[in-house]
């Protein structure tokens, strides 16, 4: 009797603890750690990124309600390679489990080494330049780059049929070193290209747009550089009116921002856009990220949301998976961030040995009365390019 | 190769312009307190600001908020000089840092309340081109901010050299101790100062607006420049600083045009030291630059 | 300032930090953070109180000892320690660039090297074979390992950027006290004077300037090696000059180690404390701090703290 007793117990004791041990290897609440610029120069963007971050966590605790929970803390680089660095090496001290974030390729440099060093998966969106994945760090992930923007600028001009280019571009790294990418693709297929570069004190382009007026007299001008760049670019050439097809720039101009503050401005010009705006989404997730992104922000999703989110869901899903493999404590998290294949809003994203998505390819979109229309590549497309055509 | 030069030269002349009319204020308490004011930049970001949040809160053309703007920044402006008349002791180096911190506090409560976004006036009248013989291309809002640019400093000016304020202004900064002894209030005079000081920088304010575009951290390039105009300008010498703008406007229209567009600050600057190399008190200063 | 105490902070510094915070990579790095700012605002408080002249654009011979020094440590293989020597003087080389602007007073030099700061920031960007251009230098290299202490890691580094701080202020104080030093506190009252007596202010003029630039350059080139990356935007940042003169306007700039205090306690305070309460505010409690501290006690925080002890002796007469 009392061995069978104290067989009954040890095997309820067993079952118990099992029952509560199996229990707590499930429910988890996970810390992403994030680093982005929300102070000095960097600030639009970095904010921008941060929404689309939150989104992603929001969701995930929606979806994985009960099992899982996402949390994420998030510390200020106010812009500084140093202040990147002291953030990720906080976040490390505070045990988060992956890093997402980072903008601007002279931050992201320092501060995924950082996070190299600390053994921390290092996700971004924000650092385009070649050099980042160049390093080999098994740690650093990123779901975009030069190459994707260079290429649908490059695709969409030839397709233009354009034989003489002008190219003006900012003197920043990322903006040259696209500007000179977009140069040599054009001049090795024949065209005739002229190329500018400006510093990013200049506010009257219009010495630069005459220059280009009058002794470039290209098709097509192509901008390199941001948003206050490209106000003044437009607004120099909108004065001056050269003899040109198309203005054709790259991030931050073919934005629902851009259309509501300059519509006198944008109108038929060109720019790399993941979706069109008013964005008309199909797709059950897409619909659930700008639902709840109108919801957390009371506003659409922008290109920059739309990065942050996708890059903190892919990090989010190799986490759990990770984690129910059971190596996620043992440094598993870059393997499994690694073996991504998904068809995310940017399209389909796969992780190569030096954490590069080289299927990323951008598109372009084109202002046309106050929305913003896809326009290449063909299959992409949700409309008719407006060509030759400009703001005046 | 003509109308390249004609047209640098212009677009050149038009910003020298707008760099004078923000580092006029400027120079107009350096020369009457000897204090650099390194806030000036962030009160004419406020005029523009205030342009910003009357254009669209309440659709209003930019111009009709000028009143309003006049009274925010001159408010600012006499608690900027409310703050720099209690310093006692070493004037010129602690009035710097006290400007320095109350523009950091300015530009960060400007980047709260108006986030960081780019702004600029969305009125088509300022953005259209307008044409000049044919040659010469500029955008509205650039003659008329250069034109009014020049019609308040002729103002200031003429108030200067002929009104009883005005002179006492100059007498102030000539000697101090001689002037009060002649009868001038030097706090009436160095707050009216600080006024008129508030009154330009709300144009420039408002002619940024409409013809550039603004953002938080632009507070501090424009006290730079403007103190760098000061500076070559001379000291005390309003036209010595529509003079270096121009110069320096047209430097780097021209480096635009001729050498490369990354270029254009350099050749700035270059201009900037070799003028204060050839004479070390600005284009227009009394010979006092000197070390005693 | 007061010998033991001097001591006692010597060895709270150099064994008590290590100590205490030797694990903990981010307050480390703060300080380090921290410690850089002070080497460039004690730099530029020698340059202002012996050499009489403010300037605005210490970052010129930050960015300048940077570039130097990491461009000859990855272009030309020079061991770290000796490039980072020859960052110093590689600024020091630049400020004889400068002398013309000695002739200028007050807010005409201030300028003038501002301007330099400028220009040397647009060459950097431009020259890009050798100094990589836009995107400036990354993976610089770091320190070695000296006597089996690595010091690329943190602590070694805290431990080099402390060194160099401590010698500039020692030095810094041992002209104060000389004979030169004398002649430099006569001169900044009345420079015709002095030369009447014979005393060649030019040239000590130039030589603090260069010895500013020299300390600053070496603080730069430091930097550049401890964070390993470097473009032109990060080296000539106007950070550089705006950060080390609040904090030595904050510490008390009359004074040596007033620099020092200052860089710490606006840095630290900031970073560790304001920065988690007021994510978004933060700096501008730093706009607030610098106009208390002008209003209040112009002197900055040095003179303020020494303030009581003087009343305490008052009272001991009376």
């Amino acid at each position: 009797m009392t061995r069978t007793l104290a067989n009954l117990a040890t095997v309820s004791a067993l079952a118990l603890s099992v029952a509560l041990g199996a229990g707590a290897a499930q429910a988890k609440d996970f810390l992403l750690g994030s680093e982005l610029p929300l102070t000095g120069s960097l600030a639009r963007v970095g904010q921008g990124m941060h929404e689309g971050i939150s989104v992603a966590v929001e969701m995930a605790n929606r979806n994985y309600a009960g099992r899982h929970s996402f949390k994420v803390q998030t510390i200020d680089d106010e812009t500084s390679p140093a202040k990147g660095v002291a953030a990720v090496e906080k976040l490390a001290g505070d045990g988060v489990v992956a890093i997402t974030g980072g903008y601007g390729s002279n931050i992201i440099g320092p501060a995924s080494e950082a996070a190299q060093k600390a053994g921390l998966v290092y996700i971004t969106s924000g650092g385009v330049s070649p050099e980042l994945t160049q390093r080999g760090y098994p740690t650093f992930f990123r779901i975009n780059n030069t190459d994707g923007y260079a290429l649908a600028m490059i695709g969409m001009l030839q397709d233009m049929g354009a034989k003489k280019v002008s190219i003006v571009y900012l003197n920043k790294d990322a903006t040259s070193s696209l500007a000179k990418q977009v140069n040599s693709a054009l001049t090795a297929k024949g065209v005739t290209v002229g190329m500018h570069e400006f510093d990013g004190s200049t506010s009257d382009f219009k010495p630069l747009m005459n220059k280009v007026k009058l002794q470039d007299r290209p098709d097509v001008i192509a901008m390199v550089g941001y948003e206050n760049d490209y106000v003044g670019i437009l607004r120099a050439a909108k004065v001056l009116k050269p003899q040109v097809k198309a203005m054709v720039g790259v991030w931050s101009l073919a934005t629902a921002q851009m259309a509501k503050e300059f519509p006198d401005l944008m109108e038929n010009v060109y720019g790399t856009s993941m979706l069109p705006y008013p964005v008309e989404f199909t797709q059950p997730e897409a619909v659930e990220f700008a639902a709840t992104y109108k919801t957390l922000f009371n506003k659409d999703p922008d290109y920059l949301g739309q990065f942050g989110y996708v890059q903190t869901r892919l990090l989010i899903d190799a986490v759990v998976r990770a984690d129910e493999a059971g190596t996620l404590s043992k440094g598993g998290l870059a393997d499994e961030l690694r073996k991504t294949d998904a068809n995310t809003l940017i399209g389909r994203v796969t992780f190569d040995r030096n954490g590069d998505n080289l299927n990323f390819t951008h598109r372009m979109g084109q202002h046309q009365g106050g929305k913003v229309v896809l326009v290449w590549p063909k299959d992409a497309a949700n409309g008719t390019m407006n060509f030759p055509s400009v703001p005046w | 190769m003509f109308e390249l030069t004609l047209q640098a030269l212009f677009s050149g002349l038009l910003a020298g312009g707008y760099y004078a009319t923000v580092a006029v204020g400027l120079a107009l308490v350096f020369g009457t307190m000897r204090v650099i004011n390194l806030a000036h930049g962030e009160l004419v970001l406020l005029a523009a600001y205030v342009a910003y949040a009357a254009e669209t809160n309440y659709g209003v053309n930019p111009a009709m908020a000028i009143p309003v703007a006049l009274v925010i920044v001159g408010t600012a402006s006499a608690l900027v000089y409310a703050l720099l008349s209690r310093i006692k002791q070493d004037r010129e180096i602690n009035s710097l840092i006290l400007t320095f911190g109350l523009g950091i506090i300015l530009t960060n409560a400007i980047l709260s309340i108006w986030k960081a976004d780019i702004h600029s006036t969305s009125d088509p009248w300022f953005q259209d081109s307008m044409v000049v013989a044919d040659t010469l291309f500029a955008m509205n809002a650039e003659v008329a901010s250069f034109a009014g640019g020049l019609v308040l400093m002729a103002g200031v000016w003429w108030w200067l050299n002929h009104s009883w304020q005005g002179r006492a202004v100059r007498a102030l900064s000539s000697n101090r101790a001689a002037a009060t002894l002649m009868g001038v209030n030097p706090r009436k005079i160095e707050i009216l100062s600080f006024l008129i000081a508030a009154l330009l920088a709300t144009f420039a304010g408002f002619a940024i607006y409409t013809g550039k575009t603004v953002f938080p951290a632009l507070g501090h390039v424009l006290t730079v420049k403007a103190f760098i105009i000061t500076v070559l300008a001379g000291m005390g010498s309003i036209p010595g600083v529509l003079i270096g703008a121009v110069m320096i406007g047209v430097i780097e229209s021209l480096t635009v045009t001729y050498l490369s567009a990354s270029l254009q600050e350099l050749a700035g600057m270059i201009l900037f030291l070799v003028v204060l190399f050839v004479s070390p008190s600005g284009l227009f200063g009394g010979g006092r630059a000197l070390a005693r | 300032m007061n010998r033991i105490l001097l001591i006692a902070a010597l060895v709270a510094a150099y064994v008590g930090v290590p100590l205490l915070f030797g694990g903990n990579a981010y307050v480390l790095g703060l300080i380090v953070a921290a410690l850089t700012i002070a080497g460039v605002a004690v730099a530029w408080a020698l340059l202002g109180n012996l050499g009489g002249m403010v300037s605005f654009g210490h970052a010129a011979f930050f960015g300048v000892g940077s570039y130097t020094s990491a461009v000859l440590a990855m272009k030309l293989g020079v061991p770290v320690f000796a490039a980072m020597l020859l960052g110093g003087v590689g600024a020091a080389v630049s400020s004889i660039a400068m002398l013309p602007a000695l002739r200028l007073r007050g807010p005409y030099f201030a300028l003038a090297i501002l301007a330099y700061a400028h220009i040397f920031q647009i060459l950097a960007t431009e020259m890009t074979p050798v100094t990589g251009g836009a995107g400036g230098l990354l993976s610089i290299p770091r320190f070695p390992k000296v006597l089996g202490l690595d010091f690329g890691e943190k602590l070694g580094g805290y431990l080099i950027v402390l060194t160099i701080v401590v010698l500039a202020a020692l030095a810094y104080d041992a002209i104060r006290r000389s004979t030169w030093g004398l002649a430099l506190k006569a001169m900044h009252d009345t420079e015709v004077a002095t030369r009447v007596v014979g005393v060649p202010s030019t040239h000590l003029k130039a030589a603090m300037l260069v010895l500013s630039a020299f300390i600053t350059g070496l603080v730069g080139a430091f930097n550049a090696h401890f964070i390993s990356f470097l473009d032109p935007d990060y080296a000539f940042s106007s950070g550089w000059t705006v950060l080390p003169i609040a904090a030595a306007i904050f510490g008390g700039y009359r004074t040596v180690w007033g620099p020092v205090v200052g860089a710490l306690s606006i840095y630290l305070v900031d970073q560790l404390l304001f920065k988690p309460i007021l994510p978004h505010g933060h700096q501008m409690i730093l706009g607030v701090l610098l106009c208390a501290m002008i209003l209040f006690s112009p002197g900055g925080l040095m003179p303020a703290l020494r303030r009581r002890p003087v009343k305490e002796n008052r009272h001991a007469h009376a």
